[in-house]
């Protein structure tokens, strides 16, 4: 009905039922209203006092009229200008959703921090020796990962989304009671959507990490140092990376409306202040999916921001150029699969300049904890190429999750 | 107010006698102008919406983003929804990626200096032949058409300076013509500064600058027609990407369905003086340089 046949007409407002018309032709184009002059001075007479409209005078302008109470329902909020917490100089800020272009690189150069691959050796060992605790351990581990990839669901197979959730869960579980006394587990707790806020100057930029990051472990201990002294200042010899032309503020979202403000999400009186572990699960929205290089550095930024909160928080917003005691922050993300494993530790709140001492930081990348969970074998020209079930289980992944979990615990 | 409309519109339908539309309908502006002329010939009235089918929103759009964006195909039709180019429609779905044709951005309004770009992807765009490259310099993201060697990691130079002496150019990077030695293949000219590169841009093709006289060059563009703009108009070293895309064999009539392009009619028509081989001289130089004529004066 909309376009009629092989006369169709024009779409405006005509519709005719015949095939043959002689007015189907193009209506005039609509005519523009006459341009208003505007001759500042001269007294303008419009129709505004009679009350109706007359031919030849001026149609009467009034002030727009705006609501002299405040109506939740219809309110717009002040452009950027207006509103209080508005500065000439912006912020540039890394939040949960933030993709940045040179991952690890990028996040290291604007947290001030030197990047080692690879677990630190005591932590290694520590691993290590958790080797056989309990007998079983390899089997539960299995069982865990089982039940997220195939148990947990009454359709064929659950959503990457949901078993990345409940293996984490059940790995948690795991380590809890792999844990040798109970008393060392009550000083620990589980916290999740809390919102973090860290703030830092670097060269003449100002920083902020915010938003709401993955599942985090608090415990009422601090984490112990993880590297000696001597490492530490060591780090002053070390150059951090640029990456011109590329500036380092590239993908964060630049704000002119912001508080400097610090809070690791919790109020002073909490029980448990000291992060732990920061858990990161990969998002499954297509909109804000992260290459795994901008995984690892949403990592590493949520952790840096955890511990500069913290120190903030205890030494105050000053800069310092070497904490008493440098704070300890370990994060781990998985998509399911594959671990990303990281130990941050700030040594640090001096970000100002790019000489003196340096973060550190350890990321073992890309630890596979099993090779295939199928629900349906691969089966390739009448040969079964990967079998149903878990096939390729490494130990060597729950071993390092472990070995972080205990970690300062044991 | 419509069902007012629809009930006197109905009102005056009647097979007897000739309707007096005009008068009823006349401070109705959405029924149109009704004419009525002849016995019987009933204008309908709208019950549908305005089609806003035809309207091209999706090319509104201010703001440079990367972000690819849906594009409404048109099938060849026009805004009045007749078929004013024959032989388009269907077609794999595209998405449009904004492809800055200015290569002299800034990114701040105050800069005036040579900058460097880094290329961090070259992919392929269902829009165009050329390959497209994702650059990144300071703080902002864009798309460009891909040189012939462009890789991801490469820098390239974006410079609007015209020294005395000609720049040896690397491939990718674009200079204004009066800073380019003659001889270079150039490709993504702008005939007038700061207008944005609308010429040399299929996959493979590059033009020649061919010489440079007082304040103007004249480049061969690859269907060796020469032009001549000012030389300060910015251009890109090198050939464009892509470069055997015109050597690739279609081989089926399906591939084409897949790029869009719909069977021609079948009908034999008369070929007219269009047809043929045509050897003819090459058209004179066109100039795109407005100088001031003297009768102005």
């Amino acid at each position: 009905m909309l376009i009629s046949g092989r006369r169709g007409c024009l779409l405006q407002a005509r519709r005719h039922l015949a095939l043959t018309c002689p007015s189907a032709a193009k209506i005039a184009p609509p005519r523009r209203p006459r341009e208003k002059v505007e001759i500042p001075g001269l007294e303008v007479i419009t129709y505004g006092e009679r009350m109706h409209y007359v031919p030849g005078l001026a149609k009467p302008v009034y002030p727009p009229w705006e609501k002299d109470y405040k109506d939740p329902g219809y309110y717009k909020s002040p452009p950027a200008q207006e509103m209080a917490l508005y500065k000439q100089k912006p912020c540039y800020v890394f939040n949960q959703r933030t993709s940045m272009l040179e991952g690890v690189r990028q996040a290291a150069w604007l947290t001030k921090t030197q990047v080692n691959s690879g677990l630190p050796p005591h932590l290694l060992t520590l691993a290590e020796s958790l080797e056989s605790r309990v007998e079983d351990q390899s089997e539960r581990v299995q069982n865990a990962i089982k039940h997220a990839r195939f148990w947990d669901t009454t359709e064929s197979r659950p959503d990457k989304e949901k078993y990345s959730k409940t293996l984490l869960l059940n790995l948690l579980h795991l380590c809890a009671t792999l844990q040798s006394s109970s008393s060392a587990q009550r000083r620990r707790i589980l916290a999740e959507n809390y919102s973090l806020a860290a703030t830092w100057r670097r060269g003449e930029d100002l920083f902020q990490v915010r938003g709401q990051n993955g599942l985090l472990q608090c415990s009422m201990d601090a984490l112990p140092q993880v590297c000696e002294e001597k490492d530490i200042s060591a780090t002053v010899d070390h150059v951090l990376e640029t990456f011109y032309p590329v500036s380092p503020t590239i993908d964060l979202q630049k704000v002119n409306v912001y508080k400097e403000m610090n809070c690791t999400g919790f109020r002073d009186d909490y029980l448990y202040p000291h992060a732990h572990t920061l858990y990161f699960l990969e998002s499954t929205d297509p909109q804000w999916k992260l290459k795994p290089d901008q995984f690892r550095a949403k990592m590493f930024m949520f952790a840096f921001g955890n511990a500069l909160a913290r120190a903030h928080k205890l030494y105050g917003t000053e800069p310092q150029s070497l904490l008493q005691r440098p704070i300890t922050v370990q994060a781990v993300g998985s998509n399911g699969r594959i671990f990303q494993f990281l130990v941050f530790q700030l040594n640090t709140t001096d970000l100002d300049q790019d000489e003196g001492i340096k973060n550190q930081m350890w990321l073992d990348a890309d630890v596979e904890l099993y090779d295939f969970a199928k629900v349906r074998p691969l089966v390739k020209k009448k040969q079964v190429k990967v079998p149903a079930g878990l096939s390729g289980y490494k130990a060597e992944a729950f071993r390092k999750f472990l070995a972080l979990y205990l970690h300062g615990a044991a | 107010m419509a069902v007012s409309c629809l009930t006197r519109a109905l009102r005056s339908l009647s097979l007897s006698r000739p309707v007096l539309v005009s008068s009823q309908a006349a401070p109705q502006p959405k029924l149109g102008a009704l004419v009525s002329s002849g016995a019987g010939q009933w204008r309908g009235f709208l019950t549908t919406a305005s089609l806003e089918q035809n309207r091209t929103y999706w090319k509104q759009r201010e703001k440079y983003s990367i972000r690819p964006m849906g594009m409404k195909k048109t099938g060849g039709r026009d805004h009045t929804g007749r078929v004013r180019t024959h032989g388009i429609g269907g077609g794999h779905k595209q998405k449009y990626r904004m492809i800055d044709f200015q290569r002299l951005r800034y990114e701040a309004p105050d800069g005036g200096r040579p900058f460097e770009e880094k290329v961090v992807e070259v992919r392929y765009d269902p829009c165009r032949s050329a390959d497209i490259a994702l650059v990144a310099g300071g703080n902002r993201k864009r798309w460009i058409i891909a040189t012939e060697t462009m890789q991801a990691g490469n820098i390239i130079k974006t410079s609007g300076v015209i020294g005395r002496m000609a720049v040896s150019a690397n491939e990718g990077d674009a200079y204004p013509l009066g800073a380019l030695p003659v001889g270079t293949l150039v490709n993504n000219l702008e005939v007038q500064p700061g207008r944005g590169a609308e010429y040399i841009r299929a996959a493979g093709t590059s033009g020649v600058l061919l010489r440079k006289v007082n304040g103007t060059a004249i480049v061969q563009l690859p269907s060796k027609q020469q032009v001549q703009v000012l030389e300060t108009c910015m251009v890109t070293v090198g050939r464009v990407s892509n470069v055997d895309h015109n050597k690739r064999v279609i081989g089926k009539a399906g591939r084409n369905r897949w790029l869009g392009i719909r069977p021609s009619s079948g009908l034999w028509q008369r070929k007219g003086g269009w047809a043929g081989r045509k050897i003819k001289p090459l058209p004179p130089m066109k100039s795109y340089v407005n100088r001031p004529s003297i009768s102005a004066a």
